[in-house]
């Protein structure tokens, strides 16, 4: 990769910054929003004219919508859950993802095409109706009220990545793997030792997509887990949301925690993250 | 240390007395999470009661519990005992997903319930679903405001006319902008909003035998009234007006001084006002073409039914009576949740005398009346309600509330889409 | 027949393909089938399966509804795809200006993708408020004495819709773009700069080309995006006001899980794959008109 040319010129990069810092705005208004409100207490909420004053942050009690929602609407817990259901279902969507988009790119296999085609095609179709089916599956299985439906098919089938990886791989010189097959090393060891860790950036970019994506799904956690106690964060909001018990500061407070687990992982994962699409399919 | 050997003495003849039963298992589904962990005391008493027995209790977001649910009908899973509405019961049980109960009701002392409350389960002649309690529309009213406009409190007198009068001597528009600081009245499509008005001027929305939408020249005439409030009176507000409120706080942050919504309410409205202002409830004003005899009381029920692939007939029978009659107080039933169980109901601490409104016992007065709760076979998608709540009449009424079809033209397309939905 | 020395030489793609084909077939595949045979079902989920032929399909085509409900979902498709698309490039190109300041805007813009959907969805919702909203708070402030009931006016929830849906999804297009940007060589740059060129003239014809296939890529990513926004929906105007922010895959979960017409929802789902199928297809068709490879 090289480095792109510096703005360089004083009007310019006036500009250049009143543009960012416009955008900034509009991307970060929601989420100051989101924070202020989880600060609130519920008869500040529809104020006219819109108050930014966060009533509670200066009262006796400031963390009370947090330690409602964490303790009493059992958050802790189900943001465990999630963590839990997040980080292996992404963990095995990397290593799926990157067994399969080595195979596609690096490997010889009659009809390894149709099924490449296959894995791209299948995600166009909306989840909503598959659904059902898929449910009769998992019951077949006698997984209902595990967390396996929500991580066994994440860690199987993962479109993005199959496809990210098998660019990443294939735009990785071929001179390598060749080598060490002369020096007689088997395909697997090639692999996990010469290819895999180039891949890293394109491993931690699928890495946290697919956490994000698994962290916000709201459908499969409520067919599949019948235990209070084993539900997730997206459940947990769906509750304050519901006809009859809809409280904006409790929900605001759980956005709030449900948010800074992904904003943790982007913070530390953004240098890979950008290299890792670079590398990939989306190259220029 | 004695203590500790009694414990582990106890635990042994607990252990023995589970080993020489059969153990069972009763998977209860309940409709929402605060609803299930109210309900936790009721259930260890029952599996106190009965040794060898345990309660599965499973619970969603109320507002995905239906989705939830289907899909386990799908797949031949369903719980042992599952909450039931009105609004379902009649598809369910027609699919053949629900027990009856008739054998069981006939050894209950059913004059013990509420008549009207126990009709909301039965679908064509036989009974599938058993109420816990039930819920009923009324007209909140903001007593604060009504004593500073000088207008007398709503009574069970009030005529529609009465009703015009007070809620525009209550809206009031103090700086004159042409956007009342506090309306008269404020409601919008939706069939809590609604239906209250059609019902008590003996309209009907469906036929008789509930398999198509005809609406009677009394129900039209009721909704001719309330969008004359908006579009001649202006004494309420169009909806888009107040787009981005949760309708359950418009009355509780005081923007309007009436509403008329269900008797569940209470709990929020005791929540959003707290102590800012008094308020009481009444029953909604008979309509015009109606008489006390004609009308009808909008109600329906939360019900407890038992899954016809339940392996514990009767025991789930045995555990749907405990969690509606007998075995509960009138404490598991705050605001203006009716136990089902008349002496629960007749209990002097469900008034919760001393709480807002002072008015409870109107609630158990309605309770006497007949019912109606105007339920059919996909009363969602052609009503408008959950997930499609912008469509159906309910979609149609707002376009109306905000000025851009008139009724009937909406009423029309309303009735085509339903009819459409319903003949399938 | 399969030879032992065939064997020997695809053992190894097998294995690494195992996973992947396995989960294929159980979680994809197979519910896919299922799914299509049901579509030509009548079936309540919690009731009997009855077979029905096509009806299902000719109902689609002889409802008013369906058929605006793929008016509307032409119509997003129609504002989020150019939408998302214009909006990630500029911040790309903004944001290709090797300053150290870039990570942290980068980071800010893809702040949105990262929130959980129905929250950050509701926060948008108090913002579109018609009286008690940010957004026209603003505009009343700025003299816009009667600005739109953004989510209670038929002609407005459809695109308030849209927008939402671009704010946050332009994070992730703008990485995927700046990405690309980053592979094309600042020398090509100088050189044009040396010959004069001006900065358009630039973005024209060196940029958008040498970014072309990025720019595919993320197009056939937004046109599948914009065919199945749910949750934005569900959450900002649940399809209304009067269903005219209604799209397909929101039909399609209203059938499914309000009305549990799994059959009729299924032919919905189908006639969306088709349709979504053919947009794809036509644009691979038209890929090497303006893609540079």
């Amino acid at each position: 990769m090289s480095k792109p040319h510096k703005a360089s010129n004083l009007s310019t990069l006036t500009m250049l910054y009143l543009a960012l810092g416009a955008y900034g705005v509009v991307t970060l208004m929601p989420f100051f929003w989101m924070l202020i409100t989880s600060f609130k207490i519920p008869a500040d909420i529809f104020r006219l004219p819109p108050t930014f004053y966060p009533s509670k942050l200066f009262s006796d009690d400031p963390f009370g919508n947090y330690s409602e929602v964490l303790g009493n609407r059992n958050f802790f817990g189900y943001f465990l859950n999630s963590l839990f259901v997040s980080t292996l279902a992404a963990t095995g969507q990397v290593i799926t993802c990157a067994l399969a988009g080595y195979a596609f790119a690096r490997m010889e296999l009659p009809g390894k095409n149709v099924i490449f085609a296959a894995i791209l095609a299948t995600a166009f179709v909306p989840t909503e109706v598959t659904i059902i089916p898929e449910f009769l599956i998992m019951r077949g299985l006698g997984w209902i009220d595990t967390y396996l439906p929500l991580i066994v098919p994440s860690f199987l089938v993962g479109s993005f990545g199959t496809f990210m990886l098998r660019e990443y791989f294939a735009s990785l010189p071929a001179d390598y793997g060749e080598a060490a097959r002369v020096d007689g090393a088997r395909p697997f060891r090639i692999f996990l030792t010469i290819y895999l860790p180039l891949a890293r950036p394109a491993l931690v970019s699928i890495f946290v997509i697919a956490f994000i994506n698994n962290w916000d799904e709201l459908l499969r956690p409520l067919l599949y887990l019948n235990t209070p106690s084993m539900h997730t964060v997206p459940i947990g909001l769906m509750s304050f949301v519901s006809e009859f018990e809809a409280d904006w500061t409790l929900l605001m407070a759980g956005s709030v925690i449900s948010t800074l687990p992904l904003v943790l992982i982007y913070v530390l994962c953004q240098r890979y993250v950008l290299q890792g699409f670079a590398g990939g399919g989306v190259k220029g | 240390m004695k203590i500790l050997r009694l414990a582990t003495l106890a635990a042994l003849a607990g252990t023995c007395g589970v080993a020489a039963q059969e153990q069972v298992t009763l998977r209860y589904m309940q409709l929402s999470v605060p609803a299930l962990e109210a309900e936790r005391p009721v259930i260890a008493a029952f599996e106190a009661a009965n040794p060898g027995v345990r309660i599965e209790a499973q619970a969603m977001p109320s507002s995905e519990y239906w989705r939830s649910l289907s899909a386990r009908a799908a797949a031949g899973d369903l719980p042992d005992v599952m909450a039931m509405s009105s609004a379902f019961v009649q598809q369910w049980a027609r699919a053949g997903n629900l027990s009856a109960l008739d054998e069981y009701l006939a050894e209950v002392d059913t004059g013990a319930f509420y008549e009207s409350a126990l009709g909301f389960g039965q679908v064509d002649g036989s009974t599938f679903a058993f109420p816990q309690n039930w819920v009923a529309p009324v007209l909140y009213f903001n007593k604060d405001a009504f004593d500073a406009a000088g207008v007398e409190y709503p009574t069970t007198a009030w005529s529609w006319e009465d009703f015009r009068a007070a809620a525009k001597a209550l809206t009031i528009d103090e700086n004159g902008d042409g956007r009342p600081e506090q309306w008269g009245f404020w409601f919008d499509g939706r069939y809590t909003n609604v239906e209250p008005w059609i019902f008590r001027n003996a309209g009907l929305l469906l036929t008789e035998d509930r398999a198509a939408i005809d609406p009677t020249p009394e129900a039209i005439k009721a909704m001719e009234f309330l969008v004359s409030l908006v579009m001649e009176e202006k004494s309420a507000p169009m909806p888009k007006d107040l787009e981005g409120i949760r309708p359950q706080d418009v009355f509780g942050l005081g923007m309007a001084a009436m509403w008329v919504d269900g008797s569940w309410q209470i709990d929020n409205n005791r929540q959003v006002i707290a102590d800012q202002f008094e308020w009481g409830m009444s029953e909604v004003p008979l309509g015009p073409d109606a008489t006390e005899e004609t009308a009808r009381v909008y109600a329906w029920a939360d019900m407890l039914s038992v899954t016809k692939d339940s392996a514990h007939q009767d025991l789930a029978w045995q555990f749907v009576l405990h969690m509606s009659g007998p075995g509960r107080q009138a404490s598991d039933f705050p605001g203006g949740k009716v136990p089902a169980y008349i002496p629960v109901a007749q209990d002097r601490a469900w008034l919760e005398e001393g709480m807002l409104p002072a008015e409870k016992s109107l609630l158990l007065e309605m309770g006497g009346k007949a019912a109606y709760s105007g339920f059919s076979d996909d009363w969602s998608a052609w009503r408008g309600y959950g997930a499609s709540g912008s469509g159906g009449m309910n979609g149609e009424l707002d376009e109306v509330l905000n000025g851009r079809k008139a009724l009937d033209d909406a009423l029309a397309a309303a009735v085509a889409y339903g009819n459409d939905i319903l003949s399938r | 027949m399969v030879s032992a020395r065939d064997l020997r030489r695809y053992a190894p793609a097998m294995l690494f393909l195992l996973p992947a084909v396995a989960g294929l077939l159980l979680f994809r595949i197979i519910p896919i089938i299922w799914a299509f045979a049901l579509s030509f079902a009548e079936w309540r989920i919690f009731d009997q399966v009855k077979w029905v032929g096509l009806s299902n399909y000719a109902h689609i085509l002889s409802s008013p509804v369906s058929l605006q409900v793929l008016g509307n979902t032409a119509y997003y498709t129609a504002i989020y795809v150019p939408g998302v698309i214009a909006l990630s490039l500029a911040l790309a190109v903004l944001l290709n200006n090797g300053l150290r300041s870039s990570a942290f805007f980068r980071g800010a813009f893809f702040l949105p993708y990262i929130t959980s959907t129905v929250a950050i969805t509701l926060t948008w919702r108090w913002i579109f408020s018609t009286r008690f909203g940010l957004l026209n708070h603003l505009l009343e402030t700025i003299g816009w004495t009667d600005p739109p009931a953004w989510l209670a006016d038929p002609a407005w929830a459809l695109p308030a819709v849209a927008i939402v849906a671009i704010w946050k999804d332009a994070g992730f297009f703008m990485l995927l773009l700046l990405a690309g940007l980053q592979t094309i060589d600042p020398t090509v740059y100088e050189a044009a700069r040396i010959d004069g060129a001006r900065p358009w003239r630039r973005f024209h014809t060196i940029t958008l080309p040498l970014l072309s296939r990025s720019l595919f890529f993320v197009l056939i990513l937004a046109l599948v995006r914009s065919t199945q926004t749910f949750e934005i929906t569900y959450a900002l105007t649940n399809g209304g006001p009067n269903r005219a922010s209604t799209t397909l895959s929101f039909y399609i979960y209203q059938n499914a899980f309000v009305q549990f017409d799994m059959g009729y929802a299924s032919a919905l789902a189908y006639l969306l794959c088709f349709v979504t199928g053919l947009v794809t297809l036509i644009n691979f068709y038209f890929r090497r008109r303006w893609v540079y490879e």
